[in-house]
């Protein structure tokens, strides 16, 4: 099964959310939606799993648009993050209730499951949603989407006010239930240090665009974080692809993307160091403000 | 095992872990390796991660697989491990500690020196 976006277009009353994006979401992967707030996340995931009408392009599962297609829908389960205020109607619903409701929508719903992750958080089940923290909240979206055994599984924030500890217990969860049956997750998150490893995959959404989808891995090692005299820099970067440039004094800072082929000129006295998925995102997305 | 750190690709640091797991004696040969799922688990990797830095020891001969049951250290592991971290040192931590001395404007001589009074 193939979840296909193309030129995905969504306004709100004319304006552009999300702007010609267009991806394909394989079977058997985790995949990070990564992207700063305002960037478009929970729009593309709601599109994704036709929980909006978009404005332009298409969703397809298998070449079948999504939208009004109960059979597509069954295959997707999206586990929205829930924000009670602004939400009312579910503050008073217990979890029991939520869980419930999750439960009728979503034909593979495994209640075995679902006690044993509400077991395992500890979730008061006879609370309701309006009485939990948001960490409990999280909590209550991620037992859902586990226990939806839908193939193709959208988590938005799961680990929103998590700490942590349960944050590592959540993906611990989701290595489990990925290796046993290699279902499709998609996550969206703000805490990359964590995720970084988990992901196979990361989806990079700035100001509504896709910015780029690529194996977490490769991303990784095509990066590197150089530092030295700022003549020296940049002759041993020219012609290679140099962002979020950072001048003090004489020195100068660059995150620098190497093509495959492609290397650091030797000769210079410089610091050259790996990056992690954080010190990446930044440079890719914190380079809009510095403009 | 140890822990892993961002300085480097996960996948080679399961890879190196595993190595020096032979090298202490903590695994031996003709052992059964961790299995894929086992490292995912143990920390919080992607399996397909995991399974990169296997089979990379496998590329090298370092594991084996047995079809069906896993994957264990081959016969010899150990002596190819020595040989590859040994190039591996003269390739990469020497040039890196010549390269410093020079910006430090340490001569040769004095390194020399240095080397024949430690306790080596």
């Amino acid at each position: 099964m193939k979840l296909i976006c193309e030129h995905l277009t969504k306004a709100y009353s004319g304006r552009e959310v999300l702007r010609d994006v267009s991806l394909t979401l394989e079977q058997g992967k985790i995949y990070g939606l990564i992207g700063r707030n305002g960037a478009g996340k929970t729009t593309l995931l709601s599109a994704l799993t036709a929980q909006i009408p978009i404005t332009a392009g298409a969703v397809t599962l298998d070449g079948a648009p999504v939208w009004e297609n109960r059979g597509a829908l069954k295959e997707l389960c999206f586990s929205r993050e829930l924000n009670i205020s602004s939400e009312s109607g579910l503050s008073s619903m217990k979890v029991r209730d939520y869980l419930h409701y999750a439960a009728i929508y979503c034909p593979r719903w495994d209640e075995v499951l679902a006690q044993r992750l509400i077991g395992e958080f500890q979730l008061p089940v006879k609370k309701r949603l309006g009485k939990l923290s948001k960490g409990m909240l999280s909590m209550v979206t991620i037992v859902a989407a586990l226990a939806s055994k839908a193939p193709f599984t959208f988590l938005d924030e799961p680990v929103a006010g998590l700490d942590v500890i349960a944050r590592e217990q959540f993906y611990k969860l989701l290595l489990e239930e990925y290796q046993a049956t290699g279902r499709t997750f998609v996550v969206s998150t703000h805490i990359l240090s964590e995720a970084a490893n988990v992901l196979e995959e990361v989806i990079i959404l700035r100001g509504g665009e896709l910015l780029t989808m690529t194996d977490t891995e490769s991303l990784l090692n095509s990066a590197r974080y150089v530092t030295g005299r700022a003549e020296d820099v940049d002759a041993a970067t020219a012609g290679l692809e140099v962002h979020h440039g950072e001048v003090m004094g004489r020195s100068k800072e660059v995150t620098v993307f190497l093509r495959e082929g492609q290397a650091i000129r030797e000769g210079y006295d410089l610091t050259v160091q790996p990056m992690s998925l954080q010190q990446v995102f930044v440079a890719l997305c914190g380079e809009e403000e510095n403009r | 095992m140890q822990q892993l750190s961002d300085s480097k690709s996960i996948y080679l640091q399961i890879g190196e872990m595993i190595e020096t797991d032979i090298l202490r004696g903590v695994l031996l040969e003709e052992e059964q390796a961790p299995s894929t799922n086992e490292l995912a688990r143990r920390f919080t990797i992607n399996p397909a991660t995991a399974g990169k830095g296997l089979n990379l020891l496998i590329e090298q001969g370092i594991l084996y697989k047995r079809r069906g049951i896993g994957m264990f250290v081959s016969p010899g592991a150990r002596e190819k491990i020595l040989n590859k971290r040994r190039a591996a040192f003269f390739e990469g931590r020497l040039r890196e500690l010549l390269a410093e001395a020079g910006r430090l404007g340490i001569t040769k001589d004095e390194m020399i020196k240095m080397i024949e009074e430690s306790d080596l």
